[in-house]
């Protein structure tokens, strides 16, 4: 029998034995979930009687008809009472302030308030006044007008009558809609919404603490010593414990399902056969959404596993899983939003992907072509996370943290409190860490500031965005951490054929980006409103303006933003392989400039980043970065502003021209060659810490 | 048995181990002495496959440790200084756990595991959860866990760590009862007493480096020095001050 199989066998026994995973596995699906499923419908049904079974208070101002009063007196859900005193000439406000306090207070749930005409043919002026916010006064707003139309309709009729006319005269048109949709279908759609992402929640958390549990955990109790000298190879290891842990998920998902459509079944949840549904899915579907699960629970537990296994303890996994987790939630929140559609760019999206096709399966509308495209892609992710996981588990450096080369801690001065939260490795260098954390707060700062001030003050708001919230935070992040902010920054002075380099780089990189946008224009709807709005922003009409532009849109960004991104991240990833630095580097900046309104700018941006990183590196100088992205930047303005060339470039649908393309390929050779012929860049790190030692060349 | 040529292990700048050699045959007990640091630990799990050699050469009964390291785990027992068990088996079921995956056959493996929850007198708390068990139960189930292949070499990483003189002489006996039965062991011990009592050759690592080898009465007389212990401070350059 083979090896992984007896890893497997051990590890299925312990988790088994773990109560955590048990009550995750177990208890929740099979107990908890319907209990509280039907627990939260019974409070529901109780707080829903308990409204009933009080008549609402409603009062009536103004000059009330009779029969209105009759009618109101005759529905046994409400109580007519005294109307709020608002004093017979007072204007509406105050009329409205004295409702409002009588709503609040509670001695009426709502008002009707009735002017204008009280005879003729002319119409009466009714109003209802009632709070939003209570669940009493909503109740009594809905008997109120339920009132108010039967009076309606009486005095309808009366003038009918008077003037000898049929009803049909005042309905010219009779509208009746059916909704031709079997119960079953109905039900489908409800659970299509809800259960995907609680299926994909529970395969998640299935995974989450057995993950933890068999990597984290086998380091922190010091068995992995142990298992690894045995003749069994790393990925027998990984397989048997990778095996349990998608074992746990896709049995945790499976009982999920199952124990939701039963108590769907047994009627016990009222409020859907109330509304005519049947939640029944069937047999067929059911094994393919379980099919689907697998692939899932795989990407899961291997992912979880890979990421584990690279920390030291059970903690320290817990809080590196928590943001996957996190992430997950998003792309398993999208059924539950209308109008997205299973698009094929939604199908190789993870988990995105499987949760629409589940939506669509329970819903009866799945498309098999993309259902396959889910498998398939999800299987291909699986494995990526398998290999992800198996490499992790060969690498000696992850498995014995103590044993990675440790960080020079040189520094001539001590760092105080402050400082070593920012720098904790005292090094000169930000590392990793600290650079990650250092754009997560940019992020949010942008986020929650940024737009604001560029709402509110326009381009002065565009202006301070730049400054206080990428530059000076990048400056301060420096300074406060102790970092030394010329190799960090690599403020250095870049040779007349570095930035000639660069100049080619930009020249040709501009044209490919356009290509980028226009191709990934088939993919995405492009959003004209934001683009007008752009356009609009950046061409100028007067020479002032236009240097006033430049300075904002172009010179502002290609320092302020320079600073932050091949700055402190590109300064803070030097312990990556240059190639991975530079393609991470494009990645974050790309997703920097992404939006609420559209997703275009991101491959076009990623890819400016890219060659801003590249060109940064290798010319050892921020400054090389500055120009690319000045010029980058700076030419759209010009384009922008100059009428005879807007409409040549003026249509991002429209493909770039021809000739741009070997043009940009030849731009950006030359720029490479330039930049590749410099002198070997130093590595900032080590040169910091006092051996010159050159990095692995980019390409081989 | 164990050949150890050259090692050298280098985390980034830092060397942990630096052009050690030495060699441990059938029937010896080497003991690797060393202050905190000096890379007995490192040196160890060279040999046992856990770590990969900067430099140098590793061969345990002629198989070198680089190129084939399955072999190596087949021929060797390594008990690390830490104890971890799993903590929701039974040291039974722990000690077929890792029989089987020594390549056991059934059979083999159910008097195996006999034998050693004999040696190691496992039996009164062999079907109890191993998280329930006390530190000198724990020491004696890791090591019936290592040998229940019953390799011919031996790597033992403090195997007396935290453990009381009863629990602690009991693996002194075992150590002795192996060497009578052929097998080589090497180990790694702040006990002096142990030390001497055991080991046939000993070695002194310091910073990285075998600093001197020999009997305990070479390398007593060596330096000079009355005790092993007082050997090795001088080997070390630490018989002064207050500081390790």
């Amino acid at each position: 029998m083979s090896a992984w199989w007896f890893v497997f066998r051990k590890e299925l026994r312990e988790t088994l034995r773990d109560r955590r995973t048990l009550l995750v596995m177990l208890a929740v699906p099979v107990l908890l979930y319907p209990v509280l499923m039907v627990a939260s419908e019974q409070l529901l049904l109780f707080g829903m009687r308990q409204l009933d079974e009080e008549a609402a208070p409603v009062a009536v101002l103004g000059d009330a008809p009779s029969d209105l009063l009759w009618i109101l007196d005759s529905i046994p859900t409400l109580r007519v009472v005294p109307p709020p005193a608002v004093g017979g000439s007072a204007p509406r406000s105050t009329m409205e302030e004295s409702i409002r306090e009588a709503l609040t207070e509670g001695s009426v749930a709502a008002v009707v308030v009735l002017e204008g005409p009280t005879d003729g043919f002319g119409s009466r002026e009714v109003r209802v006044y009632y709070s939003d916010a209570s669940d009493r006064s909503r109740r009594g707003r809905s008997e109120l007008m339920g009132a108010v139309d039967l009076w309606g309709g009486r005095l309808l009729e009366e003038r009918l009558r008077v003037q000898g006319l049929p009803r049909s005269f005042v309905v010219p048109v009779a509208v009746a809609d059916t909704s031709l949709a079997l119960p079953e279908e109905v039900g489908g759609y409800a659970l299509g919404r809800m259960l995907p992402m609680l299926l994909i929640v529970i395969t998640l958390l299935g995974t989450f603490y057995p993950a933890i549990d068999l990597a984290a955990g086998e380091k922190e109790r010091g068995t992995l010593e142990a298992l690894l000298t045995t003749p069994v190879p790393p990925g027998a290891v990984v397989t048997g414990k990778f095996v349990t842990v998608a074992l746990v998920g896709v049995v945790a998902a499976a009982l999920n399902l199952l124990s939701m459509l039963l108590t769907f079944r047994t009627g016990l949840f009222r409020l859907a056969a109330e509304a005519g549904m049947v939640a029944a899915i069937a047999p067929a579907t059911v094994a393919l959404i379980f099919l689907t699960l697998i692939p899932l629970a795989v990407l899961f537990g291997a992912l979880f596993l890979g990421i584990s296994v690279r920390t030291a303890s059970f903690k320290e996994a817990q809080n590196s899983l928590t943001p996957v987790y996190m992430l997950v939630m998003i792309p398993a929140l999208l059924p539950v939003f209308p109008g997205i559609d299973l698009t094929p760019l939604l199908a190789v999206t993870p988990v995105a992907g499987v949760a629409l096709f589940f939506r669509d399966l329970m819903s009866g509308v799945a498309d098999p072509l993309m259902g396959a495209v889910v498998l398939v892609s999800s299987g291909v992710y699986a494995v990526l996370a398998l290999r992800f996981a198996a490499r992790n588990f060969g690498r000696e450096d992850v498995l014995f943290p103590a044993s990675r080369a440790p960080r020079s801690r040189r520094r001539p001065r001590g760092l105080g409190p402050v400082a070593a939260l920012v720098n904790a490795s005292g090094s000169g260098i930000p590392g990793e860490r600290a650079a990650a954390g250092f754009i997560a707060v940019v992020a949010v700062l942008f986020f929650y500031g940024g737009r604001p001030l560029q709402i509110g003050f326009g381009e002065t708001g565009i202006l301070l965005s730049e400054w206080l919230l990428l530059a000076l935070p990048a400056l301060l992040f420096v300074r406060v951490g102790r970092f030394d902010a010329y190799s960090t920054l690599r403020l250095g002075r870049p040779s007349p054929r570095a930035l000639a380099g660069a100049l080619a780089l930009v020249l040709g990189c501009m044209p490919i980006a356009w290509g980028i946008a226009w191709l990934q224009s088939f993919l995405f709807p492009v959003p004209w409103e934001l683009l007008e709005g752009l356009e609009e922003l950046v061409t100028a009409d007067s020479a002032t303006r236009l240097a006033w532009l430049l300075a904002l849109l172009a010179l502002t960004p290609a320092v302020c933003e320079e600073l932050v991104f091949r700055g402190v991240l590109l300064g803070g990833t030097t312990s990556l392989s240059p190639r991975r630095a530079i393609l991470l580097n494009g990645l974050v900046f790309g997703a920097f400039h992404l939006s609420f309104e559209t997703a275009i700018r991101f491959l076009p941006t990623a890819w400016l980043g890219v060659v801003i990183a590249y060109a940064v590196w290798r010319s050892g100088s921020l400054w090389a970065g500055v120009l690319i992205h000045f010029v980058n930047n700076g030419t759209v303005v010009i384009l922008a502003s100059t009428p005879a060339l807007r409409d040549l470039f003026a249509d991002p649908q429209a493909p770039p021209p021809w000739w741009t393309m070997p043009a940009a390929v030849a731009f950006l050779l030359v720029g490479y060659r330039i930049l590749e012929d410099l002198p070997a860049p130093v590595d900032i790190r080590t040169a910091f810490d006092g051996g010159a030692e050159a990095p692995p060349p980019l390409d081989p | 048995m164990i050949h150890v040529s050259g090692l050298t292990k280098q985390f980034g700048d830092l060397a942990a181990v630096r052009d050690l050699s030495f060699q441990v045959d059938r029937g010896e007990v080497y003991a690797l002495l060393g202050a905190n640091g000096a890379g007995k630990t490192t040196a160890l799990r060279c040999i046992a496959t856990l770590l990969r050699p900067t430099g140098g050469r590793v061969e345990v009964e002629g198989w070198s440790t680089s190129s084939t390291p399955i072999e190596v785990r087949r021929r060797i027992a390594f008990l690390a200084t830490s104890t971890g068990l799993y903590e929701r088996l039974t040291p039974r079921e722990l000690v077929t756990y890792f029989g089987r995956l020594q390549g056991m056959d059934d059979a083999s493996l159910e008097a195996r595991v006999d034998a050693v929850v004999d040696l190691f007198a496992l039996g009164e708390f062999q079907h109890r959860l191993c998280g329930q068990l006390s530190h000198g139960q724990r020491q004696r189930v890791s090591l019936a866990r290592v040998l229940v292949h019953d390799p011919p070499v031996l790597i033992l990483d403090e195997p007396t760590l935290g453990l009381d003189l009863v629990s602690g002489g009991a693996i002194h006996r075992f150590i002795q009862r192996e060497r009578d039965r052929g097998k080589a062991v090497l180990f790694s011990s702040h006990r002096m007493e142990a030390v001497e009592l055991l080991a046939d050759r000993v070695g002194v690592m310091d910073e990285g480096r075998l600093v001197a080898e020999g009997t305990v009465a070479d390398l007593v007389s060596g330096v000079g020095a009355s005790s092993l212990a007082q050997a090795f401070l001088r080997l070390v350059g630490a018989e002064e001050g207050v500081a390790p």
